[in-house]
């Protein structure tokens, strides 16, 4: 037995309705202020505690919060107590405002940065390949400024640094010999000249960024 | 935040009587801690006893908990402290009564657990308090350091469990620096938005000699707080609000958390804007002003949801715009210019933006627009709608006599019995709801529910935070649903052995109601899994633990039955048989669009 239910009052359709309307990103829809937010990729920087955990912690973050990571790389610095933590990330404006913002949530992180486009970004690849034809591959080799690090009757495997760009041309060309295997660190990236990459700032300038972010175009770097 | 008293640092220097007094304190306890300056307490020997000791320095006067092996040194620290222990009998039932501690008194509430599943068992009252954003310290015991990593007995990687469900947590694998773990992650549950914290405690490592008395509660050098909003976003938003036309305030948890109620309403009151809350936010602003539009989201007033539909600026406080409160992003206060005022900056336009972001303290905050705003907003034509609405969409119900009894008459029943200051807790689900919607809620800190995990069983144990928390002229009332209070029912032994003055009203329907009602407007009526068809008799359940029990069939029976549950000095328990078919309205579907709210199911 289902007896009626609910309360008084006019019904949904009989109500007046607002015409505007909010984007995915929860930003009113207005012509004037409308971006059309497309994923780019960018260049985050955090200078974290060395501890243990602390990458688990910022890894854990970027999978729940389903932020889209391409490459993570963490080492140490000059100072024995701080590791750097280096991201690109490929998202829409918010997104990137968001992994920045919960980044610097996490408490052994000191301080978080987006970089400039002209930051300077390296990555190292070791690129294993068959070595029939060795005067050909020595000749790729030659081409990208890879170093050759073993080789064998069989196969050459050689070190490629630079940007991204560089070093996707690189494994490109080297496949034309066969590759056996690849290993690739990752970006990592400092900003140039007497710019900090990511150093301690006061509380105030990195909340005040919250809504300020002058969002930059992407590199053509990588 | 909350302002505390500044901690004690304990000296290094001892004097001799020291062993006289604690023994003196020992044999004559006295219900008044004794002014913290002039104790001498008797200088630390092991971790454990540091551990307790940065409790005591911090003020923590209770703590929940259950005993086990590896915390079983920290326990026989407390066993020489002033600190009270109160032993929980799940340890889902000590996260959660330290949660509703936290929320009531505005300090971290303290649970205490062991290893393996004594930790697991937190995590729901961890979780619960993340998203709440309570403020919460959990102790738990590890194996020794030398075993971790071996799957010892009762060991979990409870740092890696609990990493995503607390505001941080640490491995404390020192004896010398056990103690300041524990006090900064007292600070840091506190400290800025409130949150959980965890200390995992190796048995070695507490059971290990140290003289080292633990730093006062200090939050870490890297972890900032801005309190004051950037004056040029303050005055734009100033602005804003002087030439709104359809002005809102939308007040959350943060509003709370952060003492900044009366800052508030002081506002609204001056520029007379209307004022909805969300769940969280309850209390905020006294639901009996002509003003107050009550909650709004899914289950809020119909009122509430018109003023957030219509509304052209929005000034939000504290809150982080749960898809609970806001149903679809498209459709929410689609005209409004939102000014959002949070302690997080992570929480600005996460999911709505924010015209204008003014990251800082609640209180703070409001305070500097208070400052700012020179006249109020010219809204007469606004507030008359607001109140038009208020008719148009009237809370009220029928009550016929040959229906069984209606929940919102109980809720409101319970209201009537009690005094402003009683405290509401509640379990989740339909009865959640009309304890939220018919309770007419003055005060902050005296609705304690979970809102964000939505954690059912959340009811009792809160209750029984609550009880040490509130005042003793305070009533707590745990409004409860029959699936809610069958999870966490054990915590009846408790409030027995501690004679707390409890009075626990459930809501029986026998039904996981609000599954009941989904399935109802849904899934084609299709009951699966929701209909219990049989419920314990509570009332018998009771008097079983050394609890007073009550029954409710009938409407006469109610508030007679309510005055002796409330006059009964004790834990009581009403078995409320409710109206199996009562189900909650308003109602706005999952991501639906909050102004085209349903009042009845066919409108859904």
């Amino acid at each position: 037995m289902t007896r009626e239910q609910g309360l008084d009052g006019p019904a949904p359709e009989e109500r007046p309705s607002p015409a505007g309307r909010r984007n995915k990103q929860g930003i009113r829809i207005d012509p004037e202020v409308e971006a059309k937010h497309d994923p780019r990729r960018t260049v985050i920087s955090a200078l974290v505690e060395h501890e243990p955990g602390v990458l688990a912690e910022a890894s854990g973050l970027f999978s729940r919060r389903q932020f889209n990571i391409e490459s993570l790389t963490v080492g140490p610095t000059d100072d024995d107590e701080r590791a750097r933590i280096t991201l690109v990330v490929e998202e829409p404006d918010p997104g990137i405002d968001q992994i920045k913002k919960q980044l610097r949530k996490l408490i052994p992180v000191i301080a978080v940065r987006e970089l400039e486009p002209d930051a300077m970004r390296r990555e190292l690849a070791l690129v294993k390949v068959n070595a029939e034809r060795p005067d050909q591959v020595a000749a790729v080799a030659d081409m990208y400024d890879a170093k050759t690090v073993d080789s064998s009757p069989e196969t050459a495997t050689f070190e490629i640094t630079g940007a991204r760009q560089k070093i996707e041309a690189a494994i490109e060309t080297f496949s034309q010999f066969g590759i056996r295997e690849i290993a690739r660190t990752g970006t990592t990236a400092l900003a140039r000249g007497t710019d900090d990459t990511a150093a301690p700032a006061p509380a105030e300038s990195t909340a005040n960024e919250a809504n300020n972010t002058p969002y930059t175009q992407p590199a053509d770097d990588d | 935040m909350s302002e505390r008293a500044p901690p004690v640092t304990a000296t290094e220097e001892q004097h001799d009587d020291q062993e006289t007094q604690e023994e003196s304190a020992e044999t004559a306890p006295t219900k008044d801690v004794e002014p913290a300056t002039d104790a001498q307490p008797t200088p630390v020997t092991t971790g454990a006893e540091s551990v307790v000791r940065a409790l005591e320095n911090a003020g923590v006067e209770h703590a929940f908990g259950v005993q086990g092996g590896a915390i079983m040194p920290v326990y026989d620290a407390l066993y020489d402290s002033e600190i009270h222990h109160v032993t929980m009998a799940h340890e889902q039932g000590a996260s959660h009564a330290a949660d509703a501690y936290g929320i009531v008194s505005g300090e971290p509430g303290i649970c205490l657990a062991t290893s393996g599943p004594g930790a697991t068992n937190l995590v729901t009252g961890l979780a619960d308090a993340d998203m709440d954003s309570d403020p919460v310290v959990a102790l738990t015991g590890q194996v020794p350091t030398e075993f971790v990593g071996n799957d010892a007995f009762q060991e979990t990687d409870t740092t890696g469990v609990t990493m995503p469900v607390t505001k941080t947590n640490t491995f404390s694998s020192e004896p010398d620096r056990v103690g300041t773990d524990v006090s900064e992650a007292f600070a840091l549950a506190s400290e800025g938005r409130p949150g959980p914290t965890l200390v995992d405690l190796p048995k070695d490592v507490t059971n290990a000699e140290t003289d080292r008395e633990p730093d006062e509660p200090r939050t870490p050098d890297t972890y900032e707080v801005q309190e004051r909003a950037d004056p040029e976003i303050v005055a734009a938003a100033a602005e804003r609000v002087e030439n709104a036309s359809r002005p809102i305030m939308l007040l959350g948890g943060g509003v709370i958390k952060g003492d900044a109620a009366e800052v508030c309403r002081e506002f609204a009151i001056e520029h007379e804007i209307p004022v909805v809350t969300t769940m969280p936010g309850t209390g905020a602003f006294p639901e009996d002003h002509e003003l107050a539009l009550e909650g709004a989201g899914m289950h809020g007033t119909g009122y509430a949801n018109m003023a957030i539909t219509h509304c052209d600026t929005m000034v939000a406080v504290g809150t982080r715009f749960d898809d609970r409160l806001t149903g679809g992003i498209d459709t929410f206060a689609p005209d409004a210019e939102i000014i959002h005022v949070d302690i997080d900056p992570a929480e600005i336009s996460k999911n709505i933006h924010a015209d204008y972001p003014l990251i800082g303290d609640a209180g703070t905050v409001v305070s500097q627009l208070t400052e700012a705003v020179d006249e109020s907003p010219k809204a007469t034509k606004w507030r008359a709608q607001c109140q038009q609405w208020k008719s148009d969409y009237s809370m009220a119900y029928d009550t016929p006599e040959d229906e069984p009894v209606k929940p919102q008459f109980v809720v409101e029943a319970l209201d009537e019995a009690t005094s402003d200051r009683a405290v509401v807790t509640t379990g989740v689900g339909q009865h959640q709801m009309w304890a939220w919607q018919y309770w007419t809620y003055t005060e902050p800190r005296t609705w304690v529910s979970s809102h964000g995990l939505g954690a059912m069983g959340y009811g009792l144990p809160a209750a029984i935070g609550a009880r040490f928390a509130a005042d003793d002229d305070q009533e707590v009332v745990c409004v409860d649903g029959d699936g809610s209070f069958l999870m966490t029912l054990q915590g009846l032994s408790v409030a027995v052995r501690e004679k707390l003055d409890i009075t626990v009203a459930v809501l029986n329907n026998e039904y996981i109601g609000m599954v009941r009602q989904w399935q109802d407007a849904f899934f084609d009526g299709r009951h699966s899994a929701s209909d219990y068809g049989w419920m314990p008799e509570f009332d018998t359940l009771a008097e079983a633990f050394g609890a007073e029990g009550f029954r409710i069939d009938d409407y006469d029976e109610v508030a007679d039955t309510i005055e002796a549950a409330l006059v009964y000095d004790g834990p009581s328990v009403i078995d409320v048989h409710i109206d199996p078919q009562a189900n909650v309205y308003p109602m706005v579907p999952s991501g639906g669009d909050n102004g085209q709210f349903a009042l009845t199911e066919d409108q859904l």
